[in-house]
């Protein structure tokens, strides 16, 4: 493989968004499009600009980024649909960068646009005596493994609360959050119980929303905006011995794995970046479901194992802590396009090291990282540098 | 065959097995591999080890005493349809002594037995009637009376 050092710098040119949340009547194309046009305007770019498309989606049926794209121009660029589960939007954005960085395409567009089926997604990467019995469950896939994590280090679902307390309320200063109003940790903990021991509020909503970037190499910047460096977008999938069971693996008791995903693409991509987890100004972190935000940012290396639910009761991962984590509210407060979700973590980064991010800015905000797990088991790690 | 019985039909074939018929002889089947002693279950429908990259795996017995590992009950339906037991319903992952970890239902309706740690046996118990009103069964685990569990 190619050291990244020997390879093309990227930028992000632009970022596009939608209100996420039911949008009713609105079909998924329209929605995507409307990503698109934000996106080329942000870059202060025009369709023919754009030399290929890469669109993340999952339940959106075949083709569907082409459906998206044909609102907004033809052009007889490469038009490449990404399924990846919730890593979808994470997985386009890393066709893309590599599509610049190997000088293939100087522009390219990555986005992610979900329009989502109501009520628990029905996870059907599963064999068929798995799904009779039950096991695509994937609020009880977290649950299982929260029970674990609680058993291993210490945490209660009050600390699990406490994460969906702090990410509504981040949530209450997004005005594309499908939820901009603030929970207590009472409501978290009397809501009804949905997986044991995880309960509504201790869930992500789902939402219907897109999500874009315009990734160039830096000659190609239309804007007077200083682009943010592409430092190191990477992708993994399972590795042998780890158990992460909304992906359908389970740890082996004779040869547990070394290193996880999580840990490994965390790692991969501190190297690409040339930095470390204290470097990090900025993160968004994978929040689907409450208790994940703990064990994600120990994973990530941002602390140790078992130490997150104390750092967060400390403050550390609010907006004005040390380490402010998912200051756009998360998946908790955003919702979850699945397609798009990758990409709505990237577009909150982008903003934050813009300085553009208003009322959650995290001041002087100079490196961030967003982290999208998916099914599969996928990890997805992206570190951008103002 | 193991299941004689024309009125219970199981959920799938040849993941379990009763060599004489009757309960205490149930065993889960899985593989081993002859190579790196690695174990699996399900059994796996190749012979092939995806931990060593050997295809070497023999047939072995498996259970039917574990203890849990990890636990959640569920308490509403899946989404899909695919699901057509009883709703609350618990799975989790439960270790068994040959050491690998297997992902199982939990008979019974008696939640308040399930704890981490707490040591199960292998039963085959319905998980829903089919249109033709016969129980399509399956492996679960149940708690062992008088052996941990909530005081």
């Amino acid at each position: 493989m190619k050291p990244i050092s020997q390879m093309r710098s990227v930028v992000v040119a632009g970022i596009g968004i939608t209100p996420w949340g039911a949008q009713g009547e609105q079909e998924c194309y329209d929605i995507g499009s409307q990503a698109v046009f934000h996106v080329l305007q942000d870059a202060e770019m025009t369709w023919p600009d754009i030399q290929a498309v890469f669109c993340g989606s999952v339940y959106q049926g075949t083709g569907s980024g082409h459906q998206a794209i044909k609102e907004v121009g033809l052009s007889g660029i490469p038009i490449v649909n990404v399924e990846n589960a919730c890593s979808s939007g994470a997985s386009a954005m890393r066709l893309a960068y590599q599509a610049v960085a190997a000088e293939i395409y100087d522009v390219v567009l990555a986005m992610g646009m979900e329009k989502m089926p109501r009520g628990p997604i029905p996870s059907t990467a599963f064999r068929p005596w798995e799904l009779a019995s039950g096991f695509n469950v994937q609020m009880a896939n977290y649950a299982n493994e929260a029970v674990a994590y609680m058993h291993e280090t210490g945490a209660s679902v009050e600390d699990f609360g406490r994460v969906t307390v702090k990410n509504r309320r981040n949530g209450a200063m997004n005005p594309n959050a499908r939820f901009q109003v603030p929970v207590t940790l009472d409501e978290v903990l009397n809501s009804r119980m949905v997986a044991t021991p995880l309960r509504l509020l201790h869930c992500c909503p789902l939402a219907d929303g897109a999500a874009a970037v315009i990734l160039c190499s830096p000659d190609k910047l239309k804007t007077r905006r200083r682009g943010i460096t592409v430092a190191a977008s990477v992708l993994t999938s399972a590795v042998y011995g780890e158990g992460i069971m909304m992906g359908g693996t389970l740890e082996s008791l004779k040869y547990p794995a070394a290193e996880g995903i999580t840990e490994l693409s965390a790692r991969q991509a501190y190297e690409a970046a040339a930095c470390g987890p204290e470097e990090i100004d900025v993160v968004q972190a994978y929040d689907t479901m409450a208790p994940a935000e703990l064990w994600d940012l120990e994973k990530l290396g941002f602390c140790a194992p078992g130490d997150a639910a104390g750092l967060l009761d400390d403050g550390i991962f609010d907006i004005d802590g040390r380490l402010p984590v998912n200051t756009d509210g998360g998946l908790m407060s955003r919702g979850h396009p699945l397609g798009a979700t990758g990409l709505g973590q990237i577009y909150e980064i982008v903003l934050q090291l813009r300085g553009e991010a208003g009322p959650r800015q995290v001041p002087g905000a100079r490196i961030g990282l967003a982290h999208a797990m998916g099914a599969g088991p996928n990890s997805a790690v992206t570190i951008l540098k103002a | 065959m193991p299941h004689t019985n024309p009125q219970k039909i199981p959920l799938i074939q040849g993941f379990w097995s009763e060599s004489t018929g009757d309960a205490a002889s149930l065993r889960l089947i899985g593989n081993k591999c002859k190579a790196c002693g690695e174990i699996f279950f399900p059994p796996r429908r190749r012979p092939w080890c995806i931990h060593c990259q050997q295809g070497a795996l023999e047939e072995v017995s498996l259970g039917p005493r574990g203890k849990i590992a990890t636990f959640s009950i569920v308490m509403q339906a899946p989404g899909g349809g695919f699901y057509k037991g009883t709703v609350p319903y618990a799975y989790g992952c439960v270790d068994l002594p040959e050491g690998v970890r297997v992902k199982a239902l939990f008979a019974g309706a008696d939640f308040d037995r399930l704890t981490v740690g707490q040591e199960v046996e292998l039963v085959i118990d319905p998980l829903y009637q089919d249109d033709n009103g016969q129980d399509v069964v399956t492996f679960k685990f149940k708690p062992i009376e008088g052996q941990g569990g909530k005081p």
